[in-house]
């Protein structure tokens, strides 16, 4: 039988912890990481030094498992409680740990490619932290008119939604949509809107563009 | 962007969705050389936020056999939790045996050179599951932080998820449990306080504690 949805998994996290029933938010927080495991080996797979340098080929799987580890670890005191706070904090320690593996090797370059200025080479900080501050204002901002959270996909994944909603065209934001919490694959999307499916492919890709800019953009 | 790499890119994240277990390397073995890091950047902005698949029950088989989950669920189930799977990786990944870390543990904590040798046959211990990880200090967390060259956020949690001590059982009834359970009491109340002469700085490190 399929698991649980990942953002019901991190209630029930959240539950045992408040409960005082730490082994059993152990074991529901190693649900929880096993259905990220391959986010984890294909964020490792994508890692990338200063100068587009990855992981050596032969270090990726062990990278990869390390940070599961560390990943399994973080559930001791995790405090966030959506989903998206989750996949980043998972990006950290994925970011984290590659990067670890490759101190020796590239001790010379001070700093990751994409981690530019939202990356601090010797802390603990990661990729998409500036966006996650800036999104913990907009969640302090409404917090007053906000009802009381609904369990349910479109809740959990806000973090996503916020971000795309900010990609200006609509095309492209239309098509993200489609794609993250939809789950359309590419001919579907085609059909959806009446476009070809070459063009599906060019928006998507732009889209992913325009929100990864978003995503990181230092904060204000 | 030539059309090849949104192709390539639109497939993973389709296959991803689709729960297919997508293979990252292979995805950007098909991008041209010079558009290789771009695509491998826009897989990373896809999977820092796209939803986790609806595996099937084949797929999560699957995923429970990869090495490192069977290594974390085995980790919960015993007393020394990711401590013996996570120290021997962040060890060897620093070049160091269990004799230089303890070397450089001692250096690092200002501790006396002759306490090298216990230092290590704490580490040993630690790496064989053997030790009780709620014992370890926060100073030995730092100073492991620091030599092992990670984050002390890396190593606090690893003890954390570790199953717990069974706890001791105590049988008897009637009037024998009421003349032993003073006994047990006090008996219980010694061996949770730290030893008198022996113990040491080190002790002190792996098993005093947060205190």
């Amino acid at each position: 039988m399929a698991d649980e949805p990942e953002h019901l998994l991190l209630r029930r996290y959240h539950a045992a912890r408040a409960q005082g029933n730490d082994p059993e938010a152990a074991r529901v927080w190693e649900r929880l990481t096993l259905r990220n495991f391959d986010r984890i080996k294909g964020l490792c797979a994508t890692f990338r030094f200063a100068g587009g340098t990855g992981l050596p080929p032969h270090e990726t799987g062990s990278a990869a498992t390390e940070a599961y580890l560390r990943a399994i670890a973080m559930g001791a005191a995790f405090e966030a409680r959506e989903i998206g706070q989750y996949r980043a904090a998972l990006v950290r320690v994925v970011w984290n740990t590659c990067h670890d593996y490759g101190r020796k090797e590239l001790r010379h370059e001070k700093r990751s490619r994409r981690l530019d200025t939202t990356w601090d080479d010797d802390g603990e900080g990661g990729p998409y932290d500036a966006a996650l501050a800036r999104y913990d204002e907009h969640l302090r901002a409404e917090a007053e008119e906000a009802a009381e959270a609904e369990a349910g996909r479109e809740e959990a994944e806000r973090l996503a939604r916020w971000g795309i909603a900010q990609v200006r065209n609509d095309n492209y934001r239309t098509v993200l949509e489609l794609t993250w919490f939809e789950k359309l694959d590419a001919d579907a999307i085609a059909g959806r809107l009446g476009i070809s499916v070459d063009n599906v492919y060019q928006r998507r890709r732009r889209g992913m563009i325009e929100l990864e800019k978003i995503l990181r953009a230092p904060r204000d | 962007m030539p059309p090849e790499t949104d192709r390539i890119l639109s497939d993973f994240v389709d296959a991803w969705n689709a729960g297919r277990r997508p293979e990252v390397d292979t995805y950007l073995a098909r991008a041209p050389d010079a558009e290789r890091d771009a695509l491998a950047g826009e897989i990373a902005t896809f999977l820092a936020f796209a939803p986790a698949p609806d595996y099937d029950d084949a797929a999560l088989e699957a995923i429970r056999a990869e090495p490192a989950v069977l290594a974390a669920a085995a980790a919960l189930e015993t007393p020394g939790g990711l401590w013996p799977q996570l120290l021997p990786r962040l060890r060897e990944r620093a070049a160091l045996t269990t004799g230089d870390l303890a070397a450089r543990l001692v250096s690092t904590l200002g501790l006396r050179a002759d306490r090298e040798p216990k230092t290590r046959g704490y580490l040993e211990q630690l790496e064989a599951g053997a030790l009780e990880p709620r014992g370890l200090s926060a100073r030995l967390l730092d100073g492991l932080a620091r030599v092992l060259e990670v984050p002390r956020s890396a190593l606090e949690g690893a003890g954390a998820v570790a199953a717990p001590p069974a706890p001791a059982l105590f049988r008897a009834e009637g009037a024998a449990a009421d003349t032993l359970r003073a006994d047990l009491d006090v008996i219980a109340d010694a061996l949770a306080a730290p030893a008198g002469s022996g113990w040491d700085d080190v002790d002190e490190l792996f098993r005093g504690g947060a205190r």
